[in-house]
């Protein structure tokens, strides 16, 4: 597949929303698609928040009840993209980008205003359920591990949520322990662990029931940077033998250039870039550490 | 060097009046509260409710107009029940419970207990910052609610405030002291809540709902030894019939009361304190 | 279809296991806990025989029909918080976008949310109903009829906890308003329904569903009639259904947090 990227290089580079569609960006040769399956297909996906806004104190409460003024906040506004099976995509951008609403209109947790969105051919508003069976999340700020419980105890509950009999998640925990190194402390109580053995306990949790596609939001924030790494190398290998979709969110930069080939930026909604990590430090090659690159772009659309 | 000087001169004057903190951590939480007013009209509905029910409840039970009950009337017998509502809603006790429950638990304590202030009091200031939002502020709804749904009350005088707002404020005070002494158990047992209650419930069966009087006569005596009496009892019977003998009596109660209340807190306190060195928290 | 809903109720039996696991890491706490709301509910005993000794019936129930009804509330509301506890946090779940975790797990959403957590004291709660109901003896038909109202005064706790929870999709401080109106069924329903008349009788029925819940399932304990009898379940499976269906067209609104974010 490395291969295939090689010939465009040609193309123009950088494709900012307002400018040019992203979705006809490098990625889409013709013939190329018929053979490679879409993992995720985004078309002009669009989120508003309505916030009620109230002012201050007593008076400002009974204003609000007798006119109420709702306030709305464009968090996506039309993004389209799409993600190769087995690929590792960065999605970042800076904070309240929407980044996160994007994810999770992706993974069902949120109802899409406007647009398309399929994952595996599955639309997650329609069939929430049937499409939770083939992804798995990790957030890294919101914990899905029953803390009281061992690990094995999650891993098997996690089983049973995803209808596994008990010789499959026996199985399945057998190989992930072992691929994780999770056997040292299998059995101890959530709550007593380390934050980098609690992080790898939630990706073995989501990869449970062998996942096409793996929903990464900030899976390092708060580790050291050996479990860091050590976190990203088992990412990687996921992706390498399970042929596991990963779609990731990150400030970290490291996670960005250690594990993905395709990145995608996010300011203000929109999609302010989408090429591949080489070319766009090719581009800048002035710069020397892709953090200033992205540094950069941030500023470069906050003025605009 | 001549401003160090003033420092230290400033220091020794505050040192010499040592209740000024206290009165500064009130006024704080006061202003703090204040704009926090509304959200006190919240509990409205609660205390809506319960009155509401003990209106009928006793609209049921009084079958003669100007029947008396234990020596009520219906008019004077839900004013009670509404006077000892609006000391407990308007007195957030479980403030108190929460807060140093919470402190002890959480090891804020360790934090707390260096400041150049006595822990209980602090707690205590802060509760009194609570109630002087909320207590005047269901007094008004009780006011309205008694005189609208109920009747005006023949016996309240007027003239004799000062004395019950005296009362209030003392029976409010060693509510809080008792609280904060289960809420001190916290050093020993992981969970002092469940006590809690018990000792809520105890008020409130005994203390809340009914009068003393309407007790068995036996029991009367014993149920005038318990805090009750102070906390509740005293408070509402001197708003709802008022004579300077039973005020006495109800002032010279709360005062043994809140001196053994203060005694039993500070011996507990500094207990705690002891362990939690031994132990490290 | 029929393996669908085995391995549903697989993962509800996992989670309650799991739940009361959490609370059973410290026993002292957990025994207190319960101990002491049973203590706690037997004090109103004291309330009752004090209203006795100055009249023989209040409302129209005698102690025995009073103690009945403070025992089916209790084991009503214990059922409820023990099994649903999460219902009556609903608003916080959904103003501070925790329901993430459950919508990406391929189970029903609202089965899995309302089982996620439990309330130890309500065991208290369950217990002294079951006590009361051992106390009272109403016949053994009348033990059959308090265990079956048990459970339709669980569900209808259990959906108007969930149909006023659900409104906080749409409106703030939900969480404020859920809790004193169950709190306000509470208050009622330990009370003879003899003693209110008129309007409040009415919002009582029909309003705030204490009518349905309590005393109407007393009436039919202490009076077997089969029309009562039927109007209980049809109420308890009507309120289920509509607060279900507010939940689902709620939870298209669901913010996920990121609206708490925006409000600052």
């Amino acid at each position: 597949m490395g291969n295939t990227r090689g010939c465009m290089e040609q193309r123009v580079l950088f494709f900012y929303a307002n400018k040019v569609k992203p979705f006809e960006s490098a990625y889409s040769i013709k013939g190329e698609e018929r053979t490679v399956m879409q993992a995720i297909t985004v078309e002009n996906l669009s989120k508003t928040f309505r916030v009620k806004r109230k002012e201050k104190g007593m008076r400002g409460s009974i204003k609000a009840i007798i006119h109420p003024h709702t306030e709305e906040i464009r968090a996506v506004k039309g993004v389209t993209f799409t993600v190769e099976e087995g690929e590792m995509l960065a999605f970042i951008g800076p904070n309240g980008a929407g980044k996160s609403t994007t994810i999770k209109m992706l993974t069902g947790i949120l109802y899409p205003d406007g647009g398309r969105v399929e994952v595996l051919g599955i639309d997650p508003t329609k069939k929430r359920k049937q499409l939770a069976y083939q992804i798995g999340t990790v957030f890294g700020q919101k914990e899905q591990l029953w803390t009281h419980l061992t690990p094995n105890d999650n891993f098997r509950f996690f089983g049973a949520i995803y209808d596994l009999s008990e010789c499959e998640t026996e199985e399945r925990i057998e190989e992930l322990s072992e691929r994780f190194a999770l056997k040292d402390f299998i059995d101890t109580p959530v709550r007593n662990l380390s934050l980098g053995q609690r992080i790898r306990c939630e990706i073995v949790a989501s990869l449970i029931h062998k996942p096409k596609v793996l929903f990464l939001d900030e899976p390092t924030i708060g580790l050291d940077p050996v479990v860091k790494e050590n976190v990203r190398e088992l990412i990687k290998q996921m992706n390498r033998e399970e042929h596991t979709t990963i779609f990731l969110t990150s400030h970290d930069v490291g996670d960005i250039e250690k594990l993905c080939r395709r990145i995608i930026i996010v300011n203000d909604g929109q999609i302010v870039l989408d090429d591949s990590v080489e070319r766009l430090k090719r581009h800048y090659q002035d710069k020397r550490a892709l953090e200033e690159i992205i540094v950069d772009i941030y500023r470069s659309e906050g003025d605009g | 060097m001549g401003r160090c000087r003033d420092k230290i001169v400033s220091m020794n004057v505050g040192s010499r009046r040592p209740w000024r903190k206290y009165a500064v951590i009130y006024r704080s939480v006061l202003m703090e509260n204040l704009q926090y007013a509304a959200n006190v009209t919240m509990g409205f509905f609660s205390y809506f409710i319960f009155i509401y029910i003990f209106i009928k409840l006793w609209g049921y039970m009084y079958r003669t107009p100007g029947e008396l009950i234990a020596g009520y009337t219906k008019e004077q017998m839900i004013w009670y029940v509404m006077m000892t509502e609006m000391l407990i809603f308007g007195s957030d006790g479980a403030f108190v419970a929460r807060t140093v429950a919470g402190d002890i638990r959480g090891g804020n304590i360790a934090y707390l207990m260096n400041k150049p202030y006595h822990y209980t009091l602090y707690i205590l200031t802060r509760y009194t910052g609570e109630w002087s939002v909320r207590l005047p502020m269901y007094a008004v709804l009780a006011a309205v609610m008694g005189t609208v749904m109920v009747g005006p009350l023949s016996g309240f005088r007027p003239k004799a405030f000062p004395a019950m707002a005296v009362c209030v404020v003392l029976g409010l005070t060693i509510n809080a002291v008792f609280k904060l002494c289960i809420s001190l158990f916290s050093f020993w047992i992981e969970d002092a809540t469940p006590f809690q209650w018990l000792y809520d419930k105890m008020i409130l069966v005994v203390g809340v709902l009914f009068p003393v009087e309407i007790f068995p006569r036996a029991l009367q005596p014993l149920l005038k030894m318990t805090p009750i009496y102070t906390v509740c009892y005293g408070p509402a019977k001197l708003i709802v019939d008022f004579s300077p003998e039973k005020c006495l009596e109800v002032l010279a109660a709360q005062m043994l009361y809140l001196a053994a209340g203060f005694g039993l807190m500070v011996l507990i306190y500094r207990k705690g304190v002891k362990k939690l060195y031994v132990n490290g928290g | 279809m029929l393996t669908a809903a085995e391995n549903q109720l697989r993962v509800c039996f996992l989670t309650i296991k799991y739940n009361m696991m959490r609370e059973m890491v410290n026993k002292v706490t957990f025994l207190t806990n319960i101990c002491f709301m049973v203590l706690n509910n037997a004090s109103f005993l004291v309330q009752w025989f004090i209203l006795f000794r100055i009249r023989d019936e209040v409302g129209g129930y005698t102690l025995r029909e009073v103690m009945l009804l403070w025992g089916l509330t209790a084991s009503s509301f214990g059922l409820a918080h023990i099994l649903f506890a999460r219902v009556f946090s609903l608003p916080d779940l959904i103003v501070k976008g925790k329901l993430d975790s459950f919508l990406v797990q391929p189970k029903n959403v609202l089965v899995s949310v309302i089982t996620s957590s439990t309330d130890i004291s309500a065991i208290g709660d369950f217990l002294y109903g079951m006590v009361i109901l051992c106390i009272c003896g109403p016949g053994v038909s009348g033990f059959f009829l308090f265990l079956l109202f048990t459970v339709t005064g669980a569900i209808i706790f259990t959906a108007f906890g969930l149909l006023l929870g659900s409104l906080s999709f749409w409106f703030l401080r939900m969480d404020f308003l859920e809790n004193q109106v169950v709190m306000g069924m509470i208050s009622f329903g330990t009370y003879p329904d003899g003693i209110f008349k008129g309007a409040s009788r009415f919002l009582l029925y029909f309003v705030i569903p204490v009518g349905m819940a309590l005393w109407h399932p007393v009436h039919v304990i202490v009076n077997f009639h089969a029309g009562m009898f039927l109007a209980v379940l049809g109420y308890a499976c009507a309120l289920s259904a509509a607060a279900v269906a507010v939940f689902y067209r709620g939870l298209r609104r669901y913010g996920s947090g990121n609206l708490m974010e925006a409000r600052l």
